[in-house]
């Protein structure tokens, strides 16, 4: 589903030039449930940005189902996140004017079709994370693991092939990010949707079937 | 401010439609600028050429010449402020479109007679000085004592006479030209006949005054050229306030650019999770646009129902009719409208820009 090759990733401050990624190169498969770990500050996040065609590698070739993205346009790459990708952040990131039901349906805003039935497809998605019962609630009444879910619930409206959660249990307690887990372990194994998470939980990395460890800038084998 | 002028303007042809358009005003040309006095002996108008002015000119469907006195007026021994007397013919009234609230108006019978017509305001005036009847009364003009016979109706304020109606004590015009002091016809209304254009009436007038000789000469305006010189300075009018309109736009426009500006760096975060959803730059700039377009159009109506405030007050302290410009209200929310896309747009294109994970990163 996605081949790095060589990403290098370097950041220009002032006058010094500092590499994060010093060549990263990863091959996903679709229907993976894949985990990276690594020491903080080693570019995991900075990976996944990559890899969620927020961020420009500076370097290498990346390959998303089988299309070399490095130099598609960024409105091309909008529609790429919105149709194939789910984001799920370790701070959710939900907006905290809407609510829990409107915040699922922002990415369809931002499809070009006005399908008929959204709303019943967000509810659909909240009842399926169990968060059915706060769609009217905004952000700040819920607590991190339901803003959690509803952010899963968000992510998964578009239908995407891929899911890049970026320490989506950080912010919880052992139990909750428990759950959460088990519903991206759940998505994976049910609708085949292809799941990496970066996470420091050993526990968390444990449950996943693949483990990608990172350090200083490189995937060690 | 357009409303405004919006209203100078309409309070204008209000008054000019109440005179109507038929209706040319005759004045002694004074030549050289000579003193009024020594000229006037050599070229005054006699009586008799301008009433004879209908019979010569076809064009002319009748006169009203009148005469302007000064001096002292009183009523039982105390001066009356605010009134001036004017010598006038029967014609006067209907010409001038003035209606008799009480007695009768001066006829053709009454010439060198010591009756007088009064203005609403002279009657109001003689009340307030204890006089029981109107009608009967007796004014003192320097010398001579003259009877009231008639009162018109109130006339409001302003207007394209070139008298004040409420303040008028008429006479005849016989009689004027007699009392007054250098008592000359300086001024004549003259209605058009039907079917005759205001040019050609006007020629006619000229040619016959020319023809009297004797270096007679008279400066007849029309209506139109009254109206032209009065658009003139509505338009300069217009003008200054829409300069001062414009100024204020801009410094709004740029209050505008500014509240979006701040807004735009305190949601950066916010477009960073729109764009990482799909949302494209097309459409955080549109957002932008839409919201920067709102706060402007609350800015505009704001505008408009303070200047529709502000625009009735001063109509009704300047007794003027209070007119409401739909167009000025519509130029008011295009522009509105206009000034949110344009200072809108560089925040909006700022906020288009932003880096998908700059945006995100930042707090
Ligand atoms: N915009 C930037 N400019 C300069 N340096 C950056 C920038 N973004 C990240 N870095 C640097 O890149 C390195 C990797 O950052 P990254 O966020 O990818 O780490 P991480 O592995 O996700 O760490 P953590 O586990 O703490 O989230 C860090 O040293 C960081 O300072
Ligand atoms: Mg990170």
């Amino acid at each position: 589903m996605l081949t790095l090759r060589d990403i290098r990733k370097s950041y220009r401050i002032g006058p010094t030039e500092v590499e994060v990624l010093k060549g990263v190169s990863l091959e996903i498969k679709q229907g993976e449930l894949v985990s990276i770990m690594g020491q903080s500050g080693c570019g995991k996040s900075t990976l996944m940005n990559i890899i969620g065609l927020l961020d420009r590698p500076t370097s290498g070739s990346f390959m998303l189902d089988g299309a070399e993205v490095s130099y598609t346009n960024d409105d091309a790459l909008s529609e790429i996140r919105n149709q194939r990708i789910g984001f799920v952040f370790q701070q959710y990131f939900l907006l905290s004017r809407l609510t829990a039901l409107e915040n699922v349906a922002l990415p369809l805003v931002y499809r070009g079709d006005k399908s008929t039935n959204s709303h019943e497809r967000c509810m659909e998605l909240l009842k399926r994370v169990g968060m059915d019962d706060r769609a009217h609630h905004r952000p700040a009444e819920l607590s991190g693991g339901q803003q959690q879910r509803v952010a899963i619930a968000r992510a998964l409206v578009g239908n995407p092939s891929l899911i890049l959660a970026d320490e989506p249990t950080g912010a919880l307690d052992t139990q909750v990010g428990g759950e959460i887990m088990e519903l991206f372990k759940t998505l994976n194994a049910e609708e085949g949707i292809t799941v990496v998470i970066i996470t420091h939980d050993p526990g968390i990395a444990r449950q996943c079937k693949r483990v990608a460890v990172m350090k200083d800038g490189v995937i060690v084998p | 401010m357009v409303s405004v002028g919006r209203i100078v303007q309409e309070e204008s042809l209000r008054q000019f439609k109440e005179m109507g358009t038929d209706i040319l005003t005759i004045e002694k040309e004074f030549g050289g600028g000579g003193p009024p006095g020594s000229g006037a002996a050599k070229s005054a108008l006699r009586l008799d050429t301008v009433l004879a002015i209908p019979s010569r000119c076809p064009g002319i469907a009748a006169v009203a010449p009148s005469v302007r006195g000064n001096g002292d007026i009183s009523f039982n021994g105390k001066k009356l402020e605010r009134s001036s007397p004017m010598g006038v013919t029967a014609s006067f009234l209907d010409i001038n479109k003035l209606t008799m609230e009480e007695g009768r108006f001066l006829s053709d019978l009454d010439e060198q007679s010591r009756y007088c017509v009064i203005g609403s305001q002279v009657a109001a005036e003689l009340q307030k000085q204890g006089a029981a009847r109107l009608l009967g009364s007796k004014i003192r003009l320097g010398d001579n004592l003259f009877t009231v016979i008639g009162v018109t109706n109130e006339v409001p304020q302003g207007g394209m006479r070139r008298f004040e109606p409420n303040e008028m004590i008429y006479l005849h015009i016989t009689t004027g030209l007699r009392v007054f002091a250098n008592a000359e016809i300086q001024s004549i209304t003259a209605r058009v006949s039907n079917g005759t254009t205001n040019n050609a009436a006007r020629d006619q007038v000229m040619a016959y005054v020319a023809s009297l000789g004797k270096g007679q000469a008279v400066r007849i305006t029309s209506p139109e050229e009254i109206i032209a010189q009065m658009e003139k300075q509505m338009q300069m009018f217009t003008l200054l306030l829409g300069a001062i309109g414009s100024i204020s736009l801009i410094v709004g426009g740029v209050g505008v650019m500014n509240v979006m500006l701040v807004s735009v760096t305190e949601r950066r975060r916010e477009i960073g999770i729109r764009r990482a959803l799909g949302a494209k730059r097309g459409d955080i700039r549109g957002q932008f646009l839409i919201e920067s377009v709102i706060l402007s159009l609350i800015g505009g109506l704001l505008g408009i129902i303070f200047g529709i405030g502000a625009s009735w007050l001063i109509a009704h302290f300047a007794k003027w009719q209070f007119a409401l410009s739909f167009s000025a209200i519509l130029l008011g929310v295009g522009v509105s409208n206009a000034v949110g896309i344009f200072f809108g747009y560089y925040p909006a294109r700022q906020a288009s820009l932003l880096d998908p994970i700059v945006a995100l990163k930042s707090d």
